[in-house]
Order: C-alpha cells, then sequence, then structure tokens
C-alpha cells in the first residue's frame, strides 16, 4: 500500500479492506506517508476526472492532480470529518484551478502587453483539444462557470459547499450555474445547427 | 418539441440548484406534473447533467503504468516536503559556514602566537559508569569519538551521561554491539553470546550478527530467541553469578517487566500507530536519536506493518540528521536488504556508500 509498489496490489484495485477517509486524513496529518498512497489510490480517479473536464483536458493536469494531493496532505490536520473526503478534496482542486486561471490570466496579460493585443480571458487550446459536442461546448465557456457547474452537476456537490469551497458567495454560485447552463445549451445548439 | 412558456419555469433551476425547499418545491414539483414547459425543462436539465457526467471517460484510468509513475511522484515530492525544513537549515547551516571559519582562521591568528597554552588533558566526552559483576571480563577502550566497552562475560550494569558531551558509547558484545543512545541499562553475556539486555531509562539499539538491529526502550527486555523464556530466566542467575548490589536491584526492578513470551518486550501498548506517531512526532520536533531508535522499534515489532518501509527509511533520515553516518549506512544497508526494490531505494542506496 505505502511504498512497496513492485510488491503492492495496483493501486487502482478497489477490493481491499478501506480505511475510512476520517481515520486516514488523521494519519496523514500525522506524517504517515502511507495514507497519502491509500488517499491517492482512492481518489485519484475522480480528481483526475475532474481535473481533466475543469481544464478541457489541459497538458498540465496530472501536476494539477498532483498539486492538489500535496495540498491536502498539508491541510489534512484541518479536515471536517465527513465520512468522504471527495467534496473535500473537489474543494481544493477547485481553489488550485482558481489560482492556476489567476495566474496565467496575469501571464496573458503579460504577453498582450509586450505584443501589444488584447489578452482574451479564455485558453485557446480547449478549443483545439476538443473531442466532443459537450466536450467543445465547455471549453467555450469561462473556466470559473465550468468549474462551478461541474462542481454541482457532476460532483454533486450543494451550491453551499460549492461557495465555501470556491471561497463566493451561494448567490454567485447561482449565478455561475445558471450562465454555464445557459452558455452550454447555446453552444450546443450552435454545434448541432452548424 | 414546443410548449408554451410559462412564468415558473426558471423554478426548474432554482429546484434543481436547491434553492426551492419545503412547500415551495412541493407545490413547484406539482406543478411541474401539470405543466409541459417546466416538465421539458426539468428533464432538460437532467439531461445537460447527465452529458456531463457521461463525457470525458478517464482515459488514463486504464494506463496503470502512468497512475503508478504519478503515484511515485507524489510520494517523492511528499517526502521532500517532509524533509524540506531540515533540509533547509541545513542550506542555512552550509551558508554560514565561510563566515564560520574565516573567523575561526582569524581568531587563530591573532590568538596563537601570544599564547602559550599548558597540553590540555585529553577530553572525554562521554561520562559512563559501569558496574560489574565478580566474575565479569570486560575492558574499555576508545575509538575515535566513541567510547567502547567490550564485554567478554559476565553481566554489566551501564549508566550512560550524555548531558557531558556527544560521544557515543558502544558495547561491544560476542555476538554483536549494544549502541547506546542515552541510557541506563544491564547486558549479560555468557558462552559467546549475548543473554540478555535490559534498559531501565534511555534507548539502545542491538546488533546481534545475522539479525536486524532491535531498538529497545525504558522496561524493554531481551533474551535471545532460541532460549524458552521460563529457562532463559532460570539461566539469568547462571549469567550473573555474583552481580554488585545495585546490579541486582536493578535486575530484580527489571524481572516483573519480562513477558511471558515475545522476544522483545514492553510495558506498553504494542499499537503499530502509536509507535509509528511517536517516532514521526520526534523526528518532527527534531529528537533525530529518538526516532531513529523509535522506527527502529516500529520496526522490530511490526515487520509486516504497510508503514514498515516507511519506518526503515525515516530510520536513516533521522540517523543523518543525528550525525550518525556510520549507523545511517549500517540502516540504509538494512533496509535495502529488506527492500531490494524499495520505493526509496535509489536514494538510499546513495546513502549506503
Amino acid at each position: 500500500m505505502i511504498t512497496r509498489l513492485a510488491a503492492s496490489p495496483s493501486p487502482l484495485r478497489d477490493d481491499v479492506p478501506r480505511t475510512p477517509d476520517p481515520d486516514l486524513l488523521r494519519q496523514l496529518a500525522d506524517g504517515e506517508i502511507g495514507a497519502l498512497g491509500e488517499l491517492y489510490d482512492r481518489y485519484r480517479e475522480p480528481i483526475r476526472s475532474f481535473v481533466a473536464r475543469a481544464t478541457c483536458d489541459a497538458e498540465d493536469v496530472d501536476d494539477l492532480v498532483h498539486s492538489i494531493f500535496l495540498a491536502a496532505a498539508k491541510s489534512a490536520g484541518r479536515y471536517d470529518g465527513r465520512p468522504s473526503c471527495r467534496p473535500w478534496l473537489i474543494g481544493i482542486a477547485a481553489q488550485l484551478l482558481r489560482r492556476r486561471r489567476q495566474s496565467f490570466g496575469r501571464f496573458l496579460a503579460v504577453l498582450s502587453s509586450l505584443r501589444d493585443v488584447r489578452a482574451t480571458a479564455a485558453d485557446p487550446r480547449p478549443a483545439l483539444q476538443a473531442r466532443s459536442d459537450v466536450e467543445r461546448a465547455l471549453g467555450r465557456i469561462s473556466a470559473a462557470k465550468r468549474i462551478t457547474l461541474l462542481m454541482a452537476e457532476v460532483e454533486g456537490l450543494s451550491c453551499a459547499e460549492i461557495a465555501a469551497a470556491l471561497g463566493v458567495p451561494i448567490g454567485t454560485v447561482w449565478t455561475r450555474l445558471h450562465a454555464a447552463r445557459r452558455e452550454l445549451r447555446r453552444a450546443l445548439e450552435e454545434g448541432d445547427k452548424s | 418539441v414546443s410548449a408554451t412558456p410559462c412564468h415558473r419555469l426558471f423554478e426548474a433551476e432554482a429546484m434543481r440548484d436547491g434553492r426551492l425547499t419545503g412547500a415551495e418545491r412541493a407545490r413547484f414539483e406539482r406543478h411541474v406534473a401539470g405543466c409541459p414547459a417546466c416538465s421539458i425543462e426539468v428533464r432538460a436539465l437532467e439531461a445537460l447533467a447527465e452529458s456531463l457526467r457521461a463525457e470525458f471517460p478517464d482515459h488514463a484510468v486504464a494506463d496503470e503504468v502512468r497512475a503508478r509513475r504519478e503515484r511515485t511522484r507524489l510520494m517523492a515530492a511528499f517526502d521532500r516536503a517532509l524533509l524540506a525544513p531540515e533540509q533547509s537549515r541545513n542550506v542555512r547551516h552550509w551558508l554560514l559556514w565561510p563566515a564560520a571559519v574565516s573567523a575561526l582562521v582569524v581568531a587563530i591568528l591573532l590568538v596563537l602566537p601570544r599564547v602559550r597554552r599548558p597540553a590540555e588533558p585529553p577530553t572525554h566526552p562521554l561520562s559512563a559508569v559501569v558496574h560489574a559483576d565478580s566474575t565479569s571480563v570486560w575492558s574499555e577502550r576508545r575509538d575515535g569519538d566513541r567510547e567502547k566497552v567490550v564485554l567478554e562475560r559476565g553481566a554489566l550494569w551501564i549508566h550512560v551521561n550524555h548531558s557531558s558531551g556527544e560521544g557515543r558509547l558502544l558495547v561491544v558484545l560476542p555476538d554483536g554491539e549494544l549502541e547506546d543512545i542515552g541510557t541506563t541499562f544491564t547486558v549479560s553475556a555468557d558462552d559467546g553470546q549475548t543473554t540478555r539486555v535490559a534498559v531501565q531509562e534511555g534507548h539502545v539499539v542491538l546488533r546481534i550478527r545475522g539479525q536486524a538491529a532491535i531498538a529497545l526502550g525504558p522496561g524493554d527486555t531481551w533474551i535471545p530467541d532460541p532460549r524458552p523464556v521460563a529457562s532463559a530466566r532460570a539461566s539469568a542467575p547462571a549469567a550473573d553469578p555474583a552481580p554488585s548490589a545495585r546490579l541486582d536491584a536493578l535486575e530484580r526492578s527489571t524481572q516483573p517487566t519480562l513477558p511471558p513470551s515475545p522476544r522483545v518486550a514492553s510495558p506498553t501498548a504494542s499499537d503499530s500507530s502509536v509507535d509509528f506517531r511517536a517516532a514521526m512526532a520526534a523526528l518532527d520536533i527534531g529528537d533525530n536519536h529518538q526516532a531513529a531508535a523509535g522506527f527502529a522499534t516500529f520496526l522490530a515489532k511490526h515487520p509486516h506493518d504497510p508503514r514498515a518501509e516507511d519506518a526503515a527509511y525515516l530510520r536513516v533520515i533521522a540517523l543523518q540528521r543525528s550525525g550518525d553516518s556510520a549507523g545511517m549506512k549500517r540502516a540504509a544497508v538494512e533496509y535495502l536488504r529488506r527492500y531490494p526494490a524499495g520505493f526509496r531505494q535509489a536514494e538510499v542506496e546513495s546513502l549506503s556508500r
């Protein structure tokens, strides 16, 4: 489980007895390295999937996932004890994605000032890499709305949980969800017409 | 499909987002049942969510090699983060070195020509008291910064006062060695082998040739494997035919702590997590000797625990931090012996050289 990668079962296997998430987080807070490995084995897939959707499968998905688990290790002592820590990890992911977005925005602003062109808020790569109608449509809405929508509709987080995770008022979450759905539906309709 | 617009259409989304609760929600649900437009809207919102959930099948799931690689990377990063404070302190120490060396050289150049000091007696960085029984055959010698007590047979009661210096004491046994880590303990040997070790205070690490190192803490008593405990108890007086009065008293005081059978007995509960956390806590506060002993204890008590490899690795790190390079190398070799394909094999291999 912890470190004997060569001899341990596949980290993706799901049929081993599980330590409850709160206990696992407690062990992690105590500095037990193995707990991080177990947490990773348990939640890598959903977290990676969330990050891939939120970033439209950006090139740095694995780096982001990596950062999410390290951030989780750092703040494990503050875990609130919910039976499943998936929403908590999703919250961490959302915060890291927001920081990444802000950094990326600043980077684009610097680039645009150097080249005397107007910065665009959206990363152009997702549109190029989109592989399906929904993915393409998702790539066309802003990252903030996209992440909020995914947290609600895919991860099943309540609006209050999303607001807490993102550090925004719940009204902002409702607004983003409404706008995201509207834009997504419009984008899908346009895709159908074209 | 077309439907007549409804002024309550927006409530479909409000219900989905949890903005409608209780009676409001119940009323809207009743309305949906009879309103084609709202019914379509509710289904459309659900279909949108379904399409989102159905998209992006995790294409990395099947890529186990990639998952393993990322896992390895994560664990290595966590290790680095775990060790970072110590490393940064070390970096700061390195930055201070040039200034310290320069100041020392200047001081020597200024002071040396003016002062002719009488030769100072050799310092003894370690203060140890050894009580031996009348039949014991033992000697002492100094090897670098390490005091060595060589026990051929008999029983010794040893108290080491580490507050007087930084030196270490090693008890050389007929079949191994016993390393002291700030301690009061008794050790007995007979017929070319160690017959008993009992620790009253502090910690020792016992290394019997051909066996894994064993850390012993306060109250721990070690007797060799082949002898049943009952016979070991019975043979104790034979091994210690005439110990000193103090030795007798200590031996008697440790007798009740002897367990019925385990090789290493501790009065504390053998909860693996407790042991591991205790060692981690020592490592966290910089008590590296204690941490190394704690991890050794953990390994001895819980060799099959999933954290055993971590403990073996962290023991190496604790010894490295404590400045015990010889102990670190031995721990590194022990790690590699136990985990030849271990997660930290490459790093430990470099430390073992």
